[in-house]
């Protein structure tokens, strides 16, 4: 799978499936024989069954990687030397929106006690947190990046969540939405990063924030956050983007 | 049967285990699964050449796309872990491995005149050794799938590129062995002990 580095120009993912699947249905009628044929025999009845294994298969994973999971410890950091300045591609399902960092709010809402609005400046005065991990993408390949910004471990401080809070949604201003398991979410390593390898953050990789954490899959780490809500329930319909489209929703490393 | 075989030259077919043959089979389902989803999310980021790097052909991927070729990845790896893992206690139980698998005698065997026993000695090295080759991808994918769960030994391989190039290294490896292993069985027993196998 490719992603496209002009999305604008082109379809999204999901337009982009809902005319893949358009386009299936007339190789199913015979249309184009041609295409057909590029399908392996074996494996065309198999991969329809993709959905299925995943229903089977997913909870066990699910449960295990939740069970090795270890909420304090840290996952490993590298010297300064050890960063990649190539190795980080951009990733991006839609749009690059740009945000005027000075008018720019995150919200942070939902089961806690002190719902909050706070300006770039107001993040910026809280403690900064720098860490040299490795960003791993879902693709297979991986990246050692630097990455700054407030723990959310530090925001939570501040908000107090509520007792029942069991996970925690993301809101980008590209749309994209992602939602964590509220361990993962408050991970000494997860971070709502404004500074990538010593500068700040690009509007590329996500700028003015994004979630950064060496213990998710890169997927999981939303760019442009606009808005941070903790909920005691998941909402099955909107886990995230990419987890509506098959991929795993814990993707924990 | 009557005890006089109607025909005294041809030795009788060999018999396995209803445990070994079942084994064998699901092992090579198992693995094919695991190839064939393997390629399909090794597509998505070629371990040589990254994005612009060469991508294997739609015929021979499993899962349609990224996302559907990881779903089969982590459903078929636990069919082919487990069934190793209870083909590992099976053959340390019934002491299997030592009288079945290669040994010092086969390495001998090697060194003497005997063709027979030079044929026997190489298949019985061959089954062997992919025994570490199956454990190594286990191994090299569990530190890709959880590097910071298992940071310890995905430590051991240096660096991420080494890991990818290690678990890829498996698919011709074993592609390889198995060429052999018809090869060789074939030489050994001819069809069969192929047959033998399976049914």
């Amino acid at each position: 799978m490719k992603f496209d580095p002009y999305p604008h120009h082109r379809f999204s993912r999901r337009q982009l499936i809902k005319y893949a699947s358009l386009s299936g249905m007339g190789l199913f009628l015979g249309s184009c024989a041609n295409e057909a044929s590029r399908v392996s025999p074996i494996f065309k009845p198999l991969n329809q069954q993709s959905g299925n294994v995943r229903a089977l298969f997913e909870p066990l994973n699910q449960s295990i990687e939740e069970l090795i999971f270890q909420a304090k410890n840290p996952a490993p950091e590298y010297p300064l030397s050890a960063i990649e300045p190539n190795a980080l591609l951009i990733n991006s399902y839609d749009i690059t929106p740009l945000i005027d960092p000075n008018s720019f709010k995150l919200v942070i809402d939902g089961a806690v006690n002190n719902p909050m609005q706070l300006s770039m400046r107001d993040i910026q005065t809280l403690p900064l947190t720098s860490m040299v991990i490795r960003h791993v993408c879902v693709e297979g390949w991986a990246a050692i990046v630097q990455w700054g910004g407030i723990r959310l471990y530090d925001l939570a401080k501040l908000v107090q969540p509520k007792a029942g809070a069991r996970y925690v949604y993301f809101e980008s201003a590209d749309n994209y939405y992602e939602s964590w398991d509220i361990a993962s979410a408050l991970h000494p390593q997860t971070l709502l990063a404004y500074q990538k390898n010593g500068q700040d953050l690009p509007v590329e990789n996500g700028a003015p924030l994004r979630l950064a954490s060496p213990i998710k899959l890169g997927y999981k780490q939303s760019k442009w956050i606009t808005r941070v809500t903790f909920t005691n329930e998941l909402f099955q319909q909107r886990r995230g983007y990419w987890v509506e489209e098959g991929y795993e929703w814990f993707a924990g490393l | 049967m009557s005890p006089k075989s109607p025909n005294p030259k041809s030795p009788p077919a060999p018999k396995q285990a209803i445990f070994i043959k079942a084994f064998h089979s699901i092992n090579l389902i198992a693995l094919i699964l695991m190839t064939a989803s393997g390629l399909q999310i090794y597509n998505a980021n070629p371990v040589f050449g990254g994005r612009a790097g060469w991508r294997f052909p739609k015929e021979i991927l499993l899962g349609g796309w990224l996302g559907g070729g990881r779903n089969w990845h982590f459903a078929s790896m636990w069919v082919f872990s487990m069934s190793l893992l209870i083909y590992g206690i099976y053959i340390f139980l019934t002491r299997r491995w030592k009288h079945r698998f290669a040994s010092e005698k086969d390495i001998q065997a090697l060194q003497a005149k005997n063709p027979k026993r030079k044929n026997y000695a190489w298949h019985r090295i061959a089954y062997t050794a992919i025994i570490p080759i199956l454990l190594l991808a286990i191994l090299s994918g569990l530190c890709m799938y959880k590097p910071v769960q298992f940071a310890w030994i995905s430590g051991l391989f240096g660096s991420w590129q080494n890991l990818r190039i290690a678990h890829f290294l498996t698919v011709p490896i074993v592609l390889i062995f198995a060429i052999a292993h018809i090869f060789l069985s074939f030489k050994v027993g001819g069809f069969k002990m192929i047959r033998s196998m399976f049914v």
